[in-house]
Order: structure tokens, then C-alpha cells, then sequence
């Protein structure tokens, strides 16, 4: 049984005459990794608030269909007790501190604080999940006092305490250098190894590639194709769409059309599959002359 | 700049163990009698024989004794003056200059005054001092205090070397764009309008995305909250508190009664 289904969800944001989401199907089993691609204004992050139940608790408008997390939908729910279905970390790891803690461990602890866990029970919660983000050294630290990434990594951990059944995660990265994004991704891959049920919104195609085992590309509000990565993420029709394409994608292709790429392979995503396609032709032009 | 963000000084101290609520108290357990009883050195014996010491009781006599010379002498000496130059009436005259008379009553009455206000001044100054800002909080949202009450305090006090950054950022962005803020006063005053927007804008959209990220966090759910934080409150702090009350009342009652 899918732990995540949505049923024709459509919604509009208040005083708007177009969709924001059209007709959206999805299901999605439980420890899937979904990626969610798709240019500015595709409604990605609209798809990551209706999944974390801010549409439409915290954002009125109209939604209509039925949004439903582990059984229960979340136009039955109220919003305090669905973060603990479905955890959300968005882009600005600044604006996602509370603003309400001194240091790390505090910060981390607040959800919990929030939601009545004993004390003794918070402690090793926030001890587990600070280790499991690899952030313990940083717990005495103010939150304000770190980098992006290190930020990041709390706003992440402050989420996993709450031990969510799903974690969305909306660009994640977006704001982040790139020893930043290693960080944050390193931690988003082990929660994927732990079996995690996650739903990330990202540009960043090669990353995509490493995790997703199912990829949504959504345009102007509806979903447009959908796969594995390898099919979703070299698709022809996305570059004309406004998508991201990896750059290793797009030399694959002028490769291809100059007969420098087999024809049969498929079209890499990432540099290591870049760097074998174009092994094979180098070894296969060596083997061809005598 | 980030790492301190209040006042208060991390010791081991009687001061810092006392229960929140109980510094709170006293705050106000020495506030009332410098102002009601009508015995006219009481201010004065409260700060030499109960202020002082309590700074040195909460190790925090250094950074109490800097604050007390830097900002709070300077605006009870100010006070002082204006008192002892402006207050009419009086009969043993000391001095005249112009049209100022400086009498022996206005004298004592200003004095007397300037020390209040150095009392009042000096003990929120040891409270935050020896008290952090969220240990307070959760003591008193145990207390029955609204979360979001204390959820504003805090921030508040955390959003404001935030703000002091960001605005920084904005003056050197416009700066370098040719604004000028550094000749005549109309001029600046024009400047305002470029800083002034960004700072105000770009903090409202913040703020939306501090209530998605604090409700992603279970801030609104109607469950006791706990704290990690523990604030002890040992049946010392009681009893203090009780007493404290109680010399509240006298001073109350003895104004009444004396006057």
C-alpha cells in the first residue's frame, strides 16, 4: 500500500484564475525516493506544501481532490499533528531557524518542546539526530553562527526529530556552495539508505540522478513526464521546456549528433556515465582500426 | 557578533541558581521600597547595602560596576541636575545663577530621586545579567504565559543584531549603486527611502517563511509543551518569593501609613 496517494488534486492560490496544481495523480511507496523537476513557477514547491499540509492550512485558496499521507488525508488533519506525517525543509536555511534558541541543540529541541516529548526522551532524540547529521560538535554553537550548509543541516535535523513518515525536501540546495550541497545531500542519501520515504523538489540533475528512484517533471502545474531518472532527466522535450538539463546530457547529445556517441547508449546524466559512454567509443574506435 | 545576543553572563553563582521568577520578584522587592517607604535614606541604603553586594553574590560585579558607570550614573546624574535646578520651592537657598535657584530641599529631594532611578536601573541590570533570556521564558510559559508570547520576546530580542546586519548590507548595496548618505541633512534624509523599503519588504516575506518553518515544527499544537531547559525551583526560591511579597506590602502599607 503506498504510504503517500494523491487523488486529482488540483488547487488555486487565493485570487488566482489559473492552477498552481492540475489534476495531479500520484502514489508513492514507502521508502521511495521521488524527485520532483520542473522550471520556476512549475509548482514544485506548491507540491511540497500541499504534501506537508500547508495547503491548505496555512495557505487558503482552494484545493480540491484528496491528499492522503499513511491513510489519513490532510483536509481531516490539523497542521500540528501532520508534521508528523510529513516533515518539510525548504530553501533558506536562515529563514527556517526559529529565532527562539541560543544554540544548536536547543534549536533542534524545539519541535519536540513543542509537541509535550519528556525530557530525558528529547535529549536523546536531539543526541541522535545531531550525530546522524553530523553536526553534535556544533551543538553548543548559536544557529546564527554557521554556514549555509551547516545551517541547512539544522533545519534538517530539526525536522528528522520529529520522525516524520515522509520527508519533503523544497531545493534544499538551492542556496547552498557547492562544499554546502555535498553536506546537505550527504545527509539526504543516508536517510534514503534508511529506508525514508522522501520527496525532494531540485535543479541539481546530476544529484538527482545518484538518489531518485522515481522522477516527476511538472510543468505549469501538471505532471509531464514521469520515470526512472535516466529515461525522465535526458527526455529531448525538456531543454525546449525550460527544464535543467545536465551538462553532461547536453555534450552527450552534440556528441550524438556528430557521431561521437553510440547510438544505442543511452545518454548520461552524471559525469561517470559521461566519462564510460565516451570510453566505450574511444575503446571501440581502437578496437574498429587495424 | 552573532555568538552574543543578550546580556547575560554564563557564571556559577547563588544569583544564577535563583528561579527566574524569584530574580523577578526581587526586581520589584526593591523597586517598591526605594520608591514608597518615606524614610528618605532607604534608596540609598538599599543600593549600598543590598545592590551592591548582590552583584558581587552573582559574580557578575565586573560587567555590573561597567554598566553602572557607563550608562546608568550618566542618566541618574542627569537626572539629578535637572531636578535639583528645576524643582520650585524651598527656603534654605545655597545658590542663584541667572535665573536658577539651587535650594537645600531640591537638593536633597533630587538626590534621593537619582538614586531611585539607580536602584530601579541597576537591579533589571543584574537580573539580565545573571538570568538567560529563554531560561526566563520557559519558567514562565510553565507558569501559564502564552507561547507565542514568549515565542515574540525572544525572537525579538534574537531578530535585532539580525536586523542591524541585513540593514548593513543594504546601506553598502545602495552605496555602491551612488547613494549618497553622507552630505547634507535633506539628502539623507531622501537616502532613507532605498534602505528603508528593502529592509521592511524583505523582512515581511521573512516572516512568512518563519511561521511555515516554526508551524513545520509543531508551534501551534495545543499539547503541554516541556522544556529542555530545567529550571529549578527550590523551596528557598518559595520561600523568597513569599518573603519579598510581604516587604512589598510594608513599604506599601508604611507610605500609607506615615503620610
Amino acid at each position: 500500500m503506498p504510504v503517500v496517494r494523491l487523488q486529482q488534486v488540483t488547487y488555486y492560490y487565493p485570487l488566482t484564475e489559473t492552477p498552481a496544481l492540475q489534476d495531479i495523480n500520484l502514489e508513492i511507496e514507502e521508502g521511495e525516493f521521488i524527485a520532483v523537476i520542473g522550471p520556476n513557477g512549475a509548482g514544485k514547491s506548491t507540491l511540497c506544501y500541499t504534501l506537508a499540509g500547508f495547503i491548505p492550512h496555512f495557505y487558503k485558496g482552494e484545493l480540491q481532490g484528496t491528499v492522503e499521507v499513511d491513510g489519513r488525508s490532510t483536509q481531516d488533519s490539523n497542521l500540528s499533528d501532520w508534521v508528523l506525517r510529513v516533515g518539510l525543509v525548504f530553501q533558506n536555511p536562515f529563514n527556517q531557524i526559529s529565532g527562539a534558541k541560543y544554540t544548536v541543540f536547543e534549536e533542534v529541541a524545539f519541535g519536540l518542546e513543542n509537541r509535550g516529548v519528556p525530557r530525558n526522551e528529547m535529549i536523546q532524540r536531539v543526541e541522535e539526530v545531531l550525530e546522524m547529521t553530523g553536526i553534535a560538535d556544533l551543538a553548543a554553537r548559536s544557529p546564527y553562527s554557521l554556514s549555509g550548509g551547516q545551517q541547512q543541516r539544522v533545519a534538517l535535523a530539526s525536522i528528522l526529530v520529529m520522525q516524520p513518515k515522509v520527508l519533503v525536501l523544497d531545493e534544499p540546495t538551492s542556496q547552498m556552495d557547492p562544499i554546502g550541497t555535498r553536506e546537505v545531500f550527504g545527509v539526504i542519501r543516508k536517510m534514503a539508505q534508511k529506508g525514508m520515504t522522501v520527496v525532494m523538489a531540485e535543479h541539481k540533475m546530476e544529484w538527482i540522478a545518484q538518489f531518485a528512484d522515481r522522477v516527476i517533471a511538472l510543468w505549469e502545474g501538471k505532471i509531464f513526464l514521469e520515470g526512472k531518472p535516466q529515461q525522465v532527466l535526458t527526455d529531448e522535450r525538456l531543454a525546449e521546456k525550460g527544464f535543467g538539463v545536465s551538462r553532461y546530457t547536453t555534450t552527450a547529445r552534440l556528441a550524438l549528433s556528430r557521431g561521437l556517441w553510440q547510438a544505442e547508449r543511452p545518454l548520461p546524466v552524471t559525469l561517470e556515465e559521461a566519462v564510460s559512454g565516451f570510453a566505450a567509443i574511444r575503446n571501440g574506435q581502437s578496437k574498429g582500426k587495424p | 557578533m552573532h555568538e552574543r545576543l543578550s546580556f547575560y553572563v554564563k557564571r556559577e553563582s547563588p544569583l544564577h541558581q535563583l528561579n527566574p521568577l524569584t530574580k523577578l520578584t526581587l526586581i520589584f522587592g526593591l523597586i517598591l521600597p526605594a520608591f514608597l517607604v518615606p524614610f528618605y535614606w532607604t534608596p540609598h541604603l538599599l543600593l549600598v547595602l543590598v545592590v551592591f553586594p548582590l552583584a558581587f553574590l552573582g559574580k557578575v560585579q565586573g560587567e555590573y560596576f561597567n554598566a553602572a558607570t557607563r550608562l546608568i550614573l550618566p542618566a541618574a546624574g542627569f537626572l539629578f541636575v535637572m531636578q535639583a535646578l528645576f524643582i520650585p520651592g524651598g527656603e534654605v537657598v545655597l545658590a542663584r545663577v541667572w535665573f536658577l535657584t539651587l535650594t537645600q530641599e531640591s537638593l536633597l529631594y533630587a538626590f534621593a530621586n537619582a538614586v531611585r532611578i539607580f536602584v530601579m536601573i541597576s537591579s533589571f541590570t543584574l537580573f539580565m545579567l545573571t538570568t538567560h533570556p529563554s531560561e526566563l521564558m520557559s519558567d514562565l510559559t510553565r507558569r501559564g504565559l502564552p507561547g507565542q508570547f514568549a515565542y515574540v520576546i525572544i525572537a525579538t530580542l534574537q531578530i535585532i543584531p539580525q536586523m542591524q546586519a541585513k540593514a548593513n548590507t543594504i546601506i553598502a548595496a545602495q552605496r555602491s549603486r551612488g547613494l549618497d548618505t553622507e552630505s547634507s541633512f535633506s539628502r539623507r534624509i531622501r537616502a532613507l527611502v532605498p534602505l528603508v523599503g528593502p529592509l521592511v519588504f524583505g523582512s515581511l516575506v521573512e516572516v512568512e517563511e518563519r511561521a511555515i518553518a516554526i508551524e513545520a515544527r509543531g508551534f501551534t499544537s495545543r499539547l503541554p509543551k516541556t522544556s529542555l531547559r530545567e529550571i529549578s525551583d527550590r523551596p528557598l526560591d518559595k520561600g523568597l518569593r513569599w518573603l519579598l511579597l510581604a516587604m512589598m506590602l510594608a513599604s506599601l502599607l508604611s507610605r500609607i501609613w506615615f503620610s
